[in-house]
């Protein structure tokens, strides 16, 4: 064994209380990084697989926009940016049919809407996916009916989420029921549009999720009209004292609660304007008609998960050399808010670890400073006999690595063990925030190996960084401290 | 043959506000295989001459040549490299890595060059040394399980490992009893007729500078005596091996 792997653990050895003052530092460092990790890899990656399986795909494409876009529309501040329309759809389906990576495409309309029942006051809010069933379901296969059925291809309904049916029932104060005609009021950049529409199915996710349980589903007209996504408007349709009122609510009003449109505002059969079929369509008046050809996002899974940051960047050459403005971006761009969720998470623990990070270093500074005082004479002996500095160097940092790789695999066993306690300790999540972090509802983080290796290298940095001060006064030592009596 | 030279050498202390000039101009030569004692009471500059002829401390004002090299303009980095090739080194508190055995004590300096004994020949060579001062069965015990003889016997083949021209000893006897002294004294004097290896000792104890073959006395930083005793170690060299080992008994 190498004379200073030989000095760095007797050394370890000898002085047991501050090798054990420091250890427990590092021990407890790479604890908190690999549990702290595990809590963070396991929520990003249920979080990722949620939406990837379930919502965004592999690949997103938007319109170009000023703010960010993801599945839930742009995100501009006070809603000042419309979703806009995929340019040129036509052309990105084809070229996305052409790359043999992508297994499946499919695209989507987001708007919101008031649900109401016919005839009530009561309304609850939406947030409505329009999709076309036959190629939503091939990609996406989380929804699935609770009552009723899911939405068939070319059919007009809508499928409202459970969690939001119950919502309505507890906090709107109307239940809906299967096959119940609901009116949907929606505000897009052309106004607000009516439509009735009528329940098919109350849906459940397979994957619930405190980030999704809320999203409804109806088809694809429906949302464009809603959305305001139409051709053919009637610009002379009459608005009554209600419909002024609802025009006038302010943007705060209608998200802010649950019942935001004072009572007898809409009546539906009054202006209904339903493009298809069903119950609203009785008006004489010419109806607006959906744009047909208008999506908002397009969704592709790809064969290779790990290809698609390639793929994304390839689409963006090629939008930009068509003269496209569109974008493509991943599953992250997608999920929007709920991906940057996990981010703040990470990003403040990660300031946490620089705050344990920064004090951990000063404590073993200091011990380390008391270490090198008491070996001054041990130092100087050494280079009276022809040690050089760089020997006195190399001894230190041996000794601080020596010692980080000790503690640090001792770490990393406390940290398996107290993970493997945490699956079997069966904890479930108490709130939404806990539900999000937890990647579900009960706690089952899991180590990433690469996050071992990066606790290891950090916890082996704050050791280098700990040691350079010390060793600094290490090095000042003159050789003449040997022979000066203890 | 002059292996060590002092030639009008000080050494100024600031203490406070104040210098303390330890050292006032002395000079004086060492030849080769010489076995000396830089003699005088506490306070006389005896460790601040040896610690210059070490290379562990620099003249303020002076030349102090080692080997023919003077040690004057050389960086640390240059006197740290002739110190461990020329120089070997016991001290009063023998000075111990105290987390390494006896053995490994020895083998310490040969594991700081660029020129390293291998394997067998080292394991060969630090074993004689251990043989030569005694410590054969104590070859695995850390410093803390031995006494203070037998602590300045592993100083010794410390200071001995790496073939040193020069060896110096810093009051090598001050912590040890009396007879343990003498006998640490008689071994390094039979090492000097043996390896014909120069001994530079401090000390203030008379009986022990007795033991020299040449004196050099000090009292308040300058040379009061510079006295030879017996035949030179060139004189002892003139006149052949038989000769040297004639002298050993002296």
């Amino acid at each position: 064994m190498p004379v200073l792997v030989r000095i760095a653990f007797r050394n370890l050895l000898e002085h047991k209380a501050k090798s054990l003052i420091i250890g427990i530092l590092l021990a407890l460092g790479v604890v908190i990084l690999v549990v702290g990790n595990a809590f963070m890899d396991t929520a990003a990656q249920g979080v990722k697989d949620t939406f990837i399986g379930n919502y965004t795909g592999d690949i997103f494409i938007a319109a170009k926009t000023k703010s960010p876009v993801s599945l839930f529309g742009v995100q501009s501040v006070g809603g000042q940016e419309a979703t806009p329309n995929i340019p040129y759809y036509d052309k990105i389906t084809a070229k996305l049919s052409s790359e043999k990576d992508v297994t499946g495409v499919t695209s989507q309309v987001t708007g919101f809407a008031l649900v109401s029942p016919k005839d009530s006051d009561k309304q609850g809010f939406a947030l409505l996916f329009g999709i076309d069933p036959e190629s939503y379901y091939k990609l996406f296969h989380n929804a699935y009916p609770l009552e009723g059925r899911l939405l068939k291809p070319g059919e007009e309904g809508l499928m409202i989420s459970k969690h939001m049916a119950d919502q309505y029932a507890k906090e709107a104060g109307f239940t809906p029921k299967i096959g119940q005609d609901l009116i949907l009021t929606g505000f897009g950049k052309a106004g607000f549009k009516i439509r009735s529409v009528p329940l098919v199915g109350i849906i459940g996710y397979k994957t619930a999720s405190d980030a999704t349980d809320f999203i409804s589903y109806a088809d694809v007209n429906t949302v464009r009209i809603l959305s305001g996504l139409t051709v053919g408007n009637d610009p002379d349709e009459p608005i009554t004292a209600a419909q002024e009122q609802l025009l006038n609510a302010s943007g705060d009003s209608l998200f802010g609660g649950e019942t935001v449109v004072a009572p007898s505002a809409v009546r539906a059969p009054a202006f209904g304007a339903g493009a298809g079929t069903g119950a609203a369509s009785k008006t004489p008046r010419p109806a607006a008609q959906a744009d047909t050809g208008a999506w908002h996002f397009i969704m592709a899974r790809v064969k290779n998960p790990a290809e698609a940051p390639a793929l994304a960047l390839s689409l963006n050459q090629w939008f930009a050399s068509q003269g496209i403005d569109a974008q493509a971006a991943g599953w992250k761009s997608a999920a929007g808010p709920f991906a940057e969720s996990i981010d703040v998470v990470r990003v403040v623990f990660n300031i946490a670890i620089i705050i344990v990070a920064i004090v951990a270093i000063i404590i073993m500074m200091n011990t380390l400073v008391i270490s090198v005082i008491e070996r001054t004479g041990e130092i100087g002996t050494m280079r009276a006999l022809g040690a050089q500095r760089g020997f006195v160097r190399k001894m230190f940092l041996v000794e601080t690595l020596t010692i980080a790789a000790v503690f640090g695999v001792i770490g990393v066993f406390l940290a398996f063990g107290a993970i493997g306690a945490l699956n079997l300790a069966h904890i479930t999540a108490s709130n939404p925030f806990l539900r999000i972090l937890f990647a579900g509802d009960v706690l089952h983080p899991a180590v990433n190996p690469l996050s071992v290796v990066w606790s290891l290298v950090l916890v082996g940095l704050v050791a280098v960084l700990a040691h350079l001060y010390p060793v600094s006064l290490a090095l000042k030592v003159q050789p003449v401290r040997a022979m000066q009596t203890e | 043959m002059v292996i060590v030279e002092l030639q009008d050498v000080r050494k100024v202390y600031p203490l406070g506000k104040v210098e303390v000039e330890a050292v006032k101009g002395v000079s004086f030569s060492i030849e080769k295989g010489d076995f000396i004692s830089i003699a005088g009471p506490s306070g006389s500059g005896k460790t601040t001459i040896l610690n210059m002829i070490g290379c562990v401390d620099r003249p303020t004002a002076g030349t102090v040549i080692i080997g023919g090299t003077p040690t004057k303009d050389l960086n640390d980095k240059a006197l740290t490299s002739l110190r461990h090739g020329t120089l070997g080194f016991i001290f009063q508190s023998f000075n111990l890595i105290p987390v390494l055995s006896v053995y490994e004590n020895i083998e310490f300096p040969l594991l700081l060059g660029k020129e390293r004994l291998r394997g067998k020949e080292r394991a060969q060579w630090i074993d004689y040394l251990m043989e030569e001062v005694g410590l054969m069965q104590w070859h695995d015990h850390k410093p803390n399980e031995l006494s203070g003889g037998q602590r300045q016997r592993v100083a010794i083949a410390r200071a001995l490992v790496t073939k040193p021209q020069i060896v110096l000893a810093d009051e090598p006897t001050a912590n040890l009893d009396s007879a343990t002294g003498e006998q640490i004294l008689e071994l390094m004097k039979k090492i000097n007729r043996e390896m014909e290896t120069t001994f530079i000792f401090s000390t203030h104890d008379a009986k022990i500078v007795g033991l020299a073959d040449h004196i050099i006395r000090l009292r308040d930083g300058t040379v009061t005596e510079d006295l030879r005793q017996g035949k030179s170690a060139a004189e002892r060299y003139a006149e052949g091996p038989g000769a040297a080992g004639t002298a050993a008994g002296n």
